[in-house]
């Protein structure tokens, strides 16, 4: 638990130094050197940061670009650019190799209510995720066309009631079971 | 429309984190300590739905997209402090388990998303709800969303005039960027969830 504990401060502090350079050549340098030091994870966290947080940044980085020169009529700084987008990737491929070898339930064992506020909040996600999914396609299915905004927003009445009961029965089930176990 | 890590620098986040911190601390003191344990299932249930919300991405016209924050009913619930510690653990479990937002920038998010949008929508929603309850969340939602949208453009404006390298794009890009799809389709959006939730809601307390 100590190990836990020591592993994710020197993980916030490494966050907020890395979000401080701005060379690519240093943050390159970095990345590599976090891939070595969590060998073992850096497989699996190289996989997740390209799933999550590479498309979101190189998406809001073409977007900013793309704006910054309709507006600004001139062709914005690419290293600086390029910079941000290596900066967002280290500290998103550092989080989740730090975070696959820390129990994060056993470092919040001190805060029994944060940990059980997390626990409802984790457990429901997947589920709640799924019913919009499968109201979305419920929707779909019943109308000969894709269902437009409005269709959206006529169907959302339903969704919203069946989310808040499903979520408030959950988080009741969830919450009486961690109590009946000393939590 | 939250703030990923790397945008910011410490200059801007640290000081962020050390406003945040205690309000976190008087905040999970005051609404989540032993007596509240009650009310924590209906807590974790809104702050679920709040994350599922920020989960679904609703296309604006540019390429880009926006969501839902979800926080004003937490807000108009449950207090603006609630949804404050709610909002910041949405953030939380999105920068841990998603890789959205990050850690570095939680405090500015949280105070930009969890507090400032909301508490306004409260106030908002407190000097409105005489005259139609339904009508004032509406209006509190859209307003608050405003002021959450502004609050994650002023800090990254800030980051752009104090160092360029750290962040290239100007203010006057930003502001255009984020505050177009806020106005026109994500304020109304959120006020509309807002409104018909919270009538939702309170149908549920009456049976």
């Amino acid at each position: 638990m100590k190990r836990d504990r020591i592993l994710l401060a020197a993980w916030f502090v490494a966050c907020f130094v890395f979000s401080a350079i701005t060379h690519v050549w240093w943050l390159m340098g970095l990345l590599l050197g976090m891939g070595g030091l969590f060998w073992r994870q850096a497989a699996r966290a190289a996989r997740r940061t390209l799933l999550s947080a590479v498309p979101v940044t190189l998406f809001i980085i073409g977007v900013s670009w793309a704006w910054t020169s309709l507006v600004l009529q001139q062709r914005p700084d690419g290293y600086a650019y390029a910079a941000l987008g290596l900066r967002t990737i280290l500290i998103a491929f550092t989080s989740f190799a730090v975070l696959a070898r820390v129990d994060l339930l056993a470092a919040l064992a001190p805060w029994p209510t944060l940990m059980r506020l997390l626990v409802i909040i984790l457990g429901q996600i997947h589920t709640l995720r799924l019913l919009v999914t499968e109201s979305w396609l419920g929707l779909r299915s019943r109308m000969p066309r894709k269902p437009g905004a409005l269709d959206t927003l006529r169907g959302a009445g339903g969704i919203t009631s069946t989310l808040f009961t499903l979520a408030n029965r959950n988080a009741r089930d969830i919450s009486d079971a961690m109590r009946s176990r000393g939590f | 429309m939250h703030i990923p890590d790397g945008f910011l620098s410490p200059t801007i986040t640290v000081p962020a984190f050390a406003v945040a911190a205690p309000l976190w601390a008087w905040a999970g003191r005051k609404h989540f300590g032993p007596d509240r344990v009650a009310a924590l299932p209906a807590v974790g249930a809104l702050t679920a739905v709040a994350f599922v919300l920020q989960t679904i991405m609703i296309p604006v016209p540019g390429g880009t997209s926006t969501h839902l924050i979800g926080a004003t009913l937490l807000a108009l619930h449950q207090g603006p402090l609630v949804a404050f510690v709610c909002e910041s653990l949405v953030l939380l479990v999105q920068a841990l388990f998603f890789g959205a937002g990050g850690i570095t920038v939680l405090g500015v998010n949280a105070l930009a998303m969890g507090l400032l949008g909301p508490l306004t929508a409260w106030l908002v929603f407190r000097g409105l709800r005489r005259v139609s309850a339904a009508g004032a969340a509406f209006v509190a939602a859209y307003l608050g969303m405003q002021v959450s949208s502004l609050a994650v453009v002023a800090p990254l404006g800030l980051q752009h005039h104090l160092s360029p390298a750290i962040l290239p794009t100007p203010l006057p890009v930003l502001l255009g960027a984020m505050m177009l799809p806020s106005l026109t389709v994500s304020g109304i959006l959120e006020g509309l969830y807002t409104s018909l939730a919270w009538r939702l809601l309170e149908r549920m307390r009456g049976t």
